[in-house]
């Protein structure tokens, strides 16, 4: 991988903030930002991408390319928490195991938010429809990692499991419920709607992923103390397994003809670890797993590799796999 | 002055509404509640930090008579061995008025 396109990833406002709220915890700086400002800002970012995306989705329109793409998103966030559930089964409890594969089997919304940041300074594209492929992977490692533990726990440790609440948790939590709306408003309402909205959504969006991501270093640089927890398998895990997904996605990719840049979005979405909608549905339908091991590793670990390392990283995967 | 028993939970706040239909379905007419406590446990540090509330506390008292106690301690043993979090009983005197 080239070293100017890891130093032009790192040497980027949005992701130094994320390191100055990391380094603010080191320093002990007392650094913090009021609780309801960040959920405020992570439903911000969540209607911009999808308002956006929508908006970008209205102009390309649906045709073949589109559907082939969205199938195969589905395929991955159907595929991933099963190996995943499989590999981690080597060393992990049933539950944790079932709470991790989930994690890594759906995405991060703020990692593909950080990836287009990254595509754009770039001055590479992507398509709009990425945003619904976005959406569709956020569920469904949810209700594979429920059926994995139906399969493989014993029926009398969780027999009382609400399906009907499960898959309201899964298919109406928070954000997929806000970007899933946002995008098909975006889609209604295309270029007019657009240019309503963009003084808030479109010209704002920078400075506001750079607050966010400032707050992000901080939670994240505060679950550090929770690595001893994890463990050198899940460390490891944490690191290599978003290397795979992502050379696997590629992989796909190139073999179905998809354009460099969304090749490289869909990887970035394969590679990333949820940490918003997974662990809430988690806490109610696997509260045996604890969330300080795949918050933490997500968080911690992933995220931070996923905008510093991880990017750059995709993108040369892309440019040697399909060409640049 | 009556002497009851307290019973303390500190639990996680997704699982708040199913402790108090817990107490209520064994008889329990009164708690209260302070949301967003924080510390640390084995579940690591409980301190509401990140926007999806999952490692977001809640404290619960309520007082009851030794019997009542009684009925409701095993069901409580299994629902935090579940869902994780602390219990604490002690002995209280209650002001009547």
């Amino acid at each position: 991988m080239s070293l100017d396109l890891l130093i032009q990833n790192v040497l980027n406002p949005v992701i130094l903030f994320f390191f100055l709220g990391v380094l603010s915890i080191f320093l002990r700086t007392g650094l913090e930002i009021p609780q309801p400002i960040p959920k405020f800002i992570s439903l911000y970012l969540l209607m911009s991408i999808g308002l956006h995306g929508g908006y970008e989705l209205s102009k390309s329109g649906l045709d073949f390319y589109v559907f082939k793409v969205l199938g195969l998103a589905l395929l991955m966030a159907i595929v991933v928490p099963i190996y995943s559930f499989f590999i981690l089964r080597l060393k992990v409890d049933i539950y944790n195991a079932v709470a991790i594969a989930a994690t890594y089997g759906s995405i991060s919304a703020v990692t593909f938010i950080t990836a287009v940041n990254f595509l754009q300074s770039i001055g590479d594209s992507y398509s709009g429809f990425m945003v619904a492929a976005m959406t569709l992977m956020e569920s469904p490692a949810i209700i594979i990692g429920l059926i994995l533990l139906n399969i493989f726990a014993k029926k009398s440790d969780n027999g009382n499991l609400d399906v009907k609440e499960l898959l309201r948790e899964s298919f109406f939590n928070p954000s997929v419920y806000i970007l899933t709306g946002s995008l098909l408003i975006g889609f209604i309402t295309g270029e007019k709607g657009w240019k309503v909205v963009d003084p808030l959504f479109g010209q704002l969006f920078k400075p506001m992923l750079a607050f966010f991501l400032l707050d992000m270093g901080i939670v994240a640089a505060r679950r550090l103390s929770e690595l001893k927890k994890v463990g050198m398998f899940l460390v490891a895990f944490a690191i290599i397994i978003p290397i795979i997904n992502a050379t696997i996605a590629i992989l796909i990719a190139s073999s179905v003809g998809m354009t460099k840049g969304d090749a490289f979005v869909f990887a970035v979405l394969c590679a990333s670890a949820s940490y918003i909608a997974v662990p809430a549905a988690m806490r109610l339908s696997v509260p045996e797993a604890n969330p300080s091991i795949y918050v933490t590793m997500a968080l911690a670990l992933t995220f931070p590799f996923n905008i510093s390392v991880g990017i750059p990283l995709y993108y040369w995967l892309a440019n040697k796999i399909l060409g640049g | 002055m009556k002497r009851m028993k307290k019973i303390e939970v500190v639990i996680d706040t997704i699982h708040l509404e199913h402790l108090i239909s817990l107490l209520e379905n064994r008889g329990f007419t009164g708690y209260t509640v302070i949301k967003d406590v924080y510390g640390k446990g084995e579940r690591g540090l409980m301190i509401g930090d990140e926007v999806t509330g999952v490692f977001q506390n809640s404290y619960l008292f309520t007082i009851c008579e030794e019997q009542q106690l009684n009925d409701v301690i095993e069901d409580l043993r299994k629902m935090l061995k579940k869902y994780g979090g602390v219990c604490i009983v002690s002995d209280v005197d209650w002001l009547i008025h």
